[in-house]
């Protein structure tokens, strides 16, 4: 499994797939891999491990 | 007339937060109609089934993207979500928000120096959202902040300026810009910020809130340059006793 946005989801092998898996429109979004963000170019290669904690973040309104 | 910030030259001297919008699609309106050149954005997950407008594609070019911290709760997630706002945005700017007093959401001060200091040292230009604290500042100046931004009162109040005693010496003894953030909750708090010799003024709630976004922040944003005018003229002090302003002789007074 793999905590995506903190819920238990199916473990997929790279952010690429866990992300099309997930239906995540891929642009302006931003990926972190147990806190550290992994760049854009990397995410169809790196590999992800059961247990990861993956958090897909975007901007909103705020002051 | 020009002023410099953050590296950039900018001519607004007003601010927008982008929370609680009814609608990110008015703030090319209100970019446009109110002169902002500045305007900050916060940074939340994301679920796939969320559709909303992203509001990325509603900011207008020329404004500079002020990436804010707000629900980090210490220096360490300031300094991630900091990072994740360069990554998405290319913007340097950032503006430190730390709170974990969720009821007044009155500022961490400590943590939001230790956060500044990292950020110093990764090339971000830093905003820091403080409590008004002179001896803060002066830290925060000396560790390469950007600019101050001290709190006029808490988030969302629109209790105006409460503590024109403590953002006064801030003024005084810093040489970095002084935003004055928070509390702003119409136009003349905007103006008394400036005339007290802010170099610029962030509001958010007060413009987002209104029945009328675009005009309220245009409203914003005259008083703030009226509120610059002023200052820069110089103001004059309050006496004690009246001073007539027409002439004392000459009154058509019946002579008895």
């Amino acid at each position: 499994m793999i905590k995506l946005n903190g819920t238990e989801t199916p473990y997929r092998e790279t952010i690429g797939e866990l992300l099309s898996e997930n239906h995540y429109e891929m642009k302006k979004i931003a990926v972190l891999v147990n806190g550290e963000i992994v760049k854009r170019e990397n995410w169809p290669v790196f590999v992800l491990k059961p247990g990861d904690e993956v958090d897909v973040v975007t901007f909103v309104g705020g002051g | 007339m020009t002023y410099q910030i953050g590296g950039r030259d900018l001519r607004s001297r007003f601010f927008i937060g982008s929370g609680k919008l009814p609608s990110y699609r008015i703030i090319p309106e209100m970019v446009e109609k109110a002169g902002v050149e500045v305007i900050t954005v916060a940074v939340r997950r994301i679920n796939p089934e969320t559709k909303q407008e992203n509001i990325m594609d509603c900011i207008p070019d020329h404004c500079v993207i002020m990436v804010n911290t707000s629900g980090a709760r210490n220096a360490g997630e300031a300094v991630r979500i900091a990072r994740i706002g360069r990554e998405l945005t290319g913007s340097d700017w950032i503006k430190i928000e730390v709170e974990t007093d969720a009821k007044y959401l009155l500022p961490d001060n400590e943590e939001t120096l230790k956060a500044t200091e990292i950020l110093v040292g990764e090339g971000f230009r830093v905003f820091p959202y403080i409590s008004p604290d002179l001896v803060m500042a002066k830290k925060l100046e000396k560790a390469g902040a950007a600019a101050v931004m001290p709190l006029a009162a808490p988030i969302g109040t629109n209790k105006g300026i409460t503590c024109a005693a403590l953002l006064k010496p801030i003024i005084n003894e810093i040489e970095i810009p002084v935003i004055i953030d928070a509390g702003i909750g119409r136009p003349s708090h905007a103006a008394e910020a400036m005339e007290l010799g802010a170099d610029a003024v962030l509001a958010n709630t007060a413009i987002a809130t209104a029945p009328d976004p675009v005009t309220m922040a245009v409203a914003m944003a005259k008083a703030v340059e009226a509120g610059r005018m002023a200052f820069e003229m110089g103001l004059l002090a309050e006496k004690e006793f009246a001073d007539a302003s027409s002439p004392l002789t000459g009154f058509l007074r019946r002579i008895e």
